[in-house]
């Protein structure tokens, strides 16, 4: 998908729309079937076993607890699969681009910032996790809970640094709030019917299955 | 226990990135190994090959008789895994104490390694990493961030290493240990320039200073200071 602000919007619908119902996430899988790549990306398929592993295991609780872990699992895992397709499409610039087209080269220009600054750091923590994990090979350490934490320490310790640097660049070149920048969208025709079916499936998921057959009562 | 036949064999190992790409072939035998080459030829890129962290495109890697490697990356920062030098070496299975003397830094291990400066992390790293035998030992720039004095004690400390295979990567251009043999990253692929010093003659991006040698007819017998401050002076004609 080339353009952004259809990215981003039909990612927030359809995030929505599974969230709400069982339905919603019906409709949202057979978008997602239609108009993502599924899970080919190298990007996405790391991540996948382990983030299905921890939303199943937080349904077998629901499960456990009387609830219907099932509905929970489909809806969360919809929810994971726009997640991801989402991060494997985006390019550094398109957050920066989007807030200043919605909300203004101020207001907006700083909300794409953050926004940037946030793929940025995640990008960042991957990186860093794959050269704790290095690291702990080359020591001979066994990754495991054990050195969980020191390792979440040691991620997070990095994350700090890193946010101190960026705010010293940006006060070093004067930054104070807003910016200047003209963003530019190439919009094709199939990102137009996929923003479409998004609006659909959000539909689809708020107004019930039966109101969709009212003239046949 | 190192074992006297070891090698590490590269049998037309290729790695690729975009257009870029790194062929490499030879046999890496108990030794000091010198690999050289430019910044982006591939070196570390090689050494992580070789530490068997990064899979090649085609070709193989056999480690014949080694049975424990540890591999020194450029970067000192990218080995931490405790957030104090206490916890740090304990994570080497090390003690403080003796790797703060060996590093020849008089700080608290309850310091945080990130407070230290590059060189200093260096250091620490080094003294962490040479404080073991292994049978291969693979070394990405380490030289890096250290000022001469440590420049040179650690070519003393990689030139006292007796066992196992020791490969240096390295685009230094003043300090080196004794080296046994001599390789080099040349047009995208590895050549073997063979034992030293014969292999010296056939080094192409030599330092300035050691070609200069090798022009005037004046090839140091290996690359230690002391040995290119020899060749330096049977060219002005001292003893």
């Amino acid at each position: 998908m080339q353009d952004a602000r259809v990215r981003l919007g039909s990612a927030a619908l359809l995030s929505v729309a599974a969230f709400i119902s069982i339905e919603g996430a019906c409709a949202v899988f057979l978008w997602w079937l239609v108009f993502t790549p599924h899970v080919r990306s190298a990007r996405t398929r790391s991540v996948l076993p382990g983030m299905l592993a921890l939303i199943g295991f937080v349904a077998i609780l629901i499960v456990i607890s009387g609830g219907n872990g099932f509905s929970y699992f489909v809806r969360m895992a919809l929810v994971l699969f726009i997640g991801i397709w989402l991060y494997a499409e985006q390019t550094p610039g398109d957050f920066l681009s989007v807030a200043v087209w919605a909300f203004g080269k101020r207001t907006g220009f700083d909300m794409g910032m953050i926004g940037e600054c946030a793929m940025q750091m995640a990008e960042s923590l991957s990186r860093d996790l794959t050269r704790i994990q290095t690291a702990m090979k080359l020591k001979r350490q066994v990754w495991g809970i054990k050195n969980l934490v020191p390792a979440i320490l040691v991620l997070i310790h990095d994350a700090m640094i890193r946010a101190g640097d960026i705010t010293e660049l940006l006060a070093t070149r004067g930054y104070r709030n807003g910016g200047s920048l003209c963003p530019v969208f190439r919009t094709s025709a199939r990102d137009l019917v996929a923003g479409i079916c998004a609006i659909c499936a959000l539909i689809f998921a708020i107004i019930p299955v039966s109101e969709f057959f009212i003239l046949y009562r | 226990m190192a074992v006297p036949g070891m090698r590490l064999f590269l049998d037309r190992v290729t790695m690729e990135r975009g257009a870029w790409s790194l062929v490499a072939g030879g046999t890496f035998s108990r030794g000091i190994h010198l690999v050289t080459g430019s910044v982006g030829s591939g070196k570390s890129t090689l050494a992580l090959l070789m530490a068997g962290l990064c899979p090649p495109v085609r070709g193989t890697v056999d480690r014949d008789g080694i049975q424990s490697w540890m591999l020194s990356t450029q970067f000192p920062e990218f080995h931490i895994t405790g957030l104090s030098i206490a916890e740090e070496c304990a994570s080497w299975g090390l003690d403080t104490d003796v790797i703060l003397r060996s590093a020849g830094l008089e700080i608290s291990g309850d310091v945080s390694p990130f407070s230290l400066s590059r060189g200093e992390l260096k250091r620490l790293h080094i003294a962490c990493v040479l404080s073991r035998q292994y049978d291969l030992l693979l070394l990405d720039e380490p030289f890096s961030s250290l000022d001469c004095a440590e420049k040179e004690r650690l070519c003393r400390e990689i030139t006292s290493r007796e066992q196992g295979i020791t490969v240096v990567f390295t685009h230094e251009q003043s300090a080196f240990p004794r080296v046994d043999q001599l390789w080099e990253i040349a047009g995208g692929e590895l050549c073997d320039l063979g034992r030293v010093p014969d292999a010296i003659l056939r080094w192409q991006y030599a330092p300035a200073l050691i070609k200069r040698l090798v022009g005037v007819g004046r090839c140091p017998s290996n690359l230690t200071p002391d040995e290119i401050q020899e060749a330096a002076c049977r060219m002005h004609g001292y003893d």
